[in-house]
């Protein structure tokens, strides 16, 4: 029960820095790997919380996640890319022409 | 979970709409490969011809008792045909409205447009959080290169912007479903055991699970906090994708969250106060949308924080967490269908006249073509709630559902709503009415061009126009049409 209990914390906490690097770093990329480090996390539950049950609902789901961050990298990469042949930096602080105009 | 073939073909035979969409789509993959003359008039046929159809079939299987598809991923049902409706409307209109614009001349564009709807009528059936996750993603992942498509600078930004926050919001979404997951032990949310399990748990994370699974869906139709992006992609995407993009997902994600916050609620079990989040989330969005319309000067953004502000006045029908407040949720929808396709359709025959960039430059076009003006007059006053517009009349429901349900609990968060709401409507006449002001009541400057307007276009408004007048006087029509739904989850 005890390793159940700190996988689970594992997973909290790869969830929480995943959000901190979200929050904190600029480059569009890194927070890219944010997001991954997040899906990773939901993964580690999954297939945690399905070793306690019967049946293969959280493993699937599980691949079916990893599919879903696949295909979010690659369109994500090619917005990153589109952006970066207008403004030359990946970095979202950069990339301000929309913003509130008085 | 027993999947034979036989209910596998079964099921494949209620999914006919969805499976003539992927058709048309892959159809329209190969068209966009292969012909080279006329392929935007015959992509823009295909994909009008595929939404008629679908509309037709989905039309003719009404009333038709729930079935449950798949071993349950889907069902289907009058709640979910009746928002699958609405998308193939929406589409509909959409590719009506864009067949002049120069973006609309890939094949892509119709592709994607094609792949959303069949995202979101998939997420309207959606049962199980498999389901919900990959018909979401199906639409998320389309929208953020639709938002892109006007291939300049600024909708780049609008996209990486659109793109990175709607991320973060699936990321938690799914660290939600697997929170969730481990504590009720299943996926399938109207399962009776979901019900069971949570509300015999006590841990907060049930709490926490739910919120974040609500975030993603939030996100979709862009209530508070997770509005960010909408005034910065409506700013830069072409007219015709904002007004999709602005009905069609936002929509679907309403949808789902009927659903999936009926199923957290645990039919009232539930030991967290639900009804309270949802009407802090409706009330946030309506006092942040309306106070933030006030200043903008560019229509399409101020547009934008309306439609935060709708979202609000949406959630309030859910945040009764009654039948009537959901049959009132879905009169307000075709109503907000209707009154923000006339107004951004309107806005997009402007703009085919020049560039459209701030509310000053529609100075005195109302006096030289006068019926685009009188539309946009119309769109706008229901947009604002006034009669003689349905506009009035879904705003008049949802709020007497809000009435009821404050009369009937005397919960006090309801009746801040209400009269915030109130407030608020009165709040966004200043802005909603800026546009016609400027339309009927300022001069044409000098040096300005005289523009003339198109046939088609109006004919289109035209038609809009008299159904939403058409349901302010007769709104029987749909609310019988709408109570037949029976919805059980």
């Amino acid at each position: 029960m005890a390793k159940i209990d700190l996988l689970f914390y594992l997973g909290a906490f790869l969830f929480c820095s995943g959000l901190l690097i979200v929050f904190t770093k600029k480059n569009a990329i890194m927070i890219l790997l944010g997001i991954e480090l997040m899906l990773n996390a939901a993964n580690l539950n999954l297939v945690l919380f399905n070793s306690q049950k019967t049946g293969l609902e959280g493993q699937l789901f599980a691949l079916f996640v990893i599919i879903v961050a696949v295909c979010e990298a690659a369109v994500g990469i090619a917005i990153i890319l589109k952006t970066y042949h207008y403004y030359h930096t990946s970095v979202p602080d950069q990339i301000s022409e929309l913003k509130e105009k008085p | 979970m027993e999947l034979r073939l036989t209910e596998i073909s079964d099921s494949a035979v209620n999914l006919l709409p969805e499976l003539i969409i992927t058709t048309s789509l892959i159809a329209s993959i190969i068209i966009g490969l292969i012909i080279t003359k006329n392929r935007q008039a015959i992509l823009h046929a295909l994909a009008l011809v595929t939404y008629l159809v679908t509309f037709l079939i989905v039309i003719q299987r009404w009333p038709s008792q729930p079935s449950s598809l798949f071993g349950g991923m889907l069902r289907l049902d009058d709640f979910s045909s009746f928002f699958k409706l609405l998308f193939l409307v929406g589409g509909f209109l959409t590719i009506l409205i864009s067949t002049k614009k120069k973006e609309a001349t890939a094949s892509e564009y119709i592709l994607l447009i094609n792949a959303i709807v069949l995202g979101s009528c998939l997420l309207s059936m959606s049962m199980h959080f498999v389901m919900v996750l990959l018909s979401i993603e199906l639409v998320s992942l389309s929208s953020y290169i639709l938002a892109g498509f006007g291939f300049d600078k600024k909708s780049s930004e609008g996209s990486l912007k659109y793109f990175l926050f709607g991320t973060v919001a699936t990321a938690c979404m799914i660290y939600g479903f697997s929170l969730i997951y481990g504590l009720s032990g299943t996926l399938d949310f109207s399962a009776s055991q979901f019900v069971s399990t949570l509300s015999n748990s006590s841990s907060t994370l049930v709490l926490i699970g739910s919120f974040l699974i609500l975030a993603g869906f939030l996100f979709k139709i862009t209530a508070v906090p997770f509005h960010l992006w909408a005034p910065d992609v409506y700013e830069s995407a072409p007219t015709p994708i904002v007004a999709f993009l602005s009905i069609v997902p936002k929509l679907a994600g309403l949808a789902i969250l009927v659903k999936v916050v009926l199923a957290v609620n645990l039919f009232g079990q539930s030991g967290y106060p639900w009804q309270t989040i949802i009407s802090v989330i409706a009330l946030a969005s309506i006092v942040v949308g309306n106070l933030s319309a006030l200043p903008q000067t560019n229509p399409k953004r101020m547009l934008a924080y309306s439609s935060v502000a709708q979202s609000g006045f949406l959630l309030i029908g859910l945040a009764t967490l009654s039948m009537e407040g959901i049959h009132f949720l879905m009169f307000y929808s075709v109503i907000f269908l209707l009154m923000n396709f006339l107004v951004f359709s309107t806005l997009n025959q402007y703009e085919h006249e020049g560039e459209m960039l701030t509310v000053d430059s529609f100075a005195g076009l109302g006096r030289v073509s006068f019926f685009p003006a009188f539309s946009m007059l119309i769109g706008m006053v229901a947009l604002t709630g006034l009669p003689p517009t349905a506009g009035f009349t879904a705003k008049l429901l949802i709020f007497s559902s809000l009435w009821a349900s404050y009369a009937e609990t005397s919960t006090g968060i309801l009746l801040i709503l209400f009269v915030t709401g109130l407030i608020a409507t009165v709040v966004s006449l200043f802005f909603y009415l800026k546009i016609p002001y400027f339309l009927f009541l300022k001069e044409v400057p000098a040096n300005s061009v005289p523009t003339k307007s198109s046939g088609s276009g109006n004919v289109l408004h035209l038609i809009l126009v008299i159904v939403l007048i058409y349901l302010f006087i007769q709104p029987g029509v749909l609310m019988g049409w709408i109570n037949q739904i029976t919805f059980v989850l």
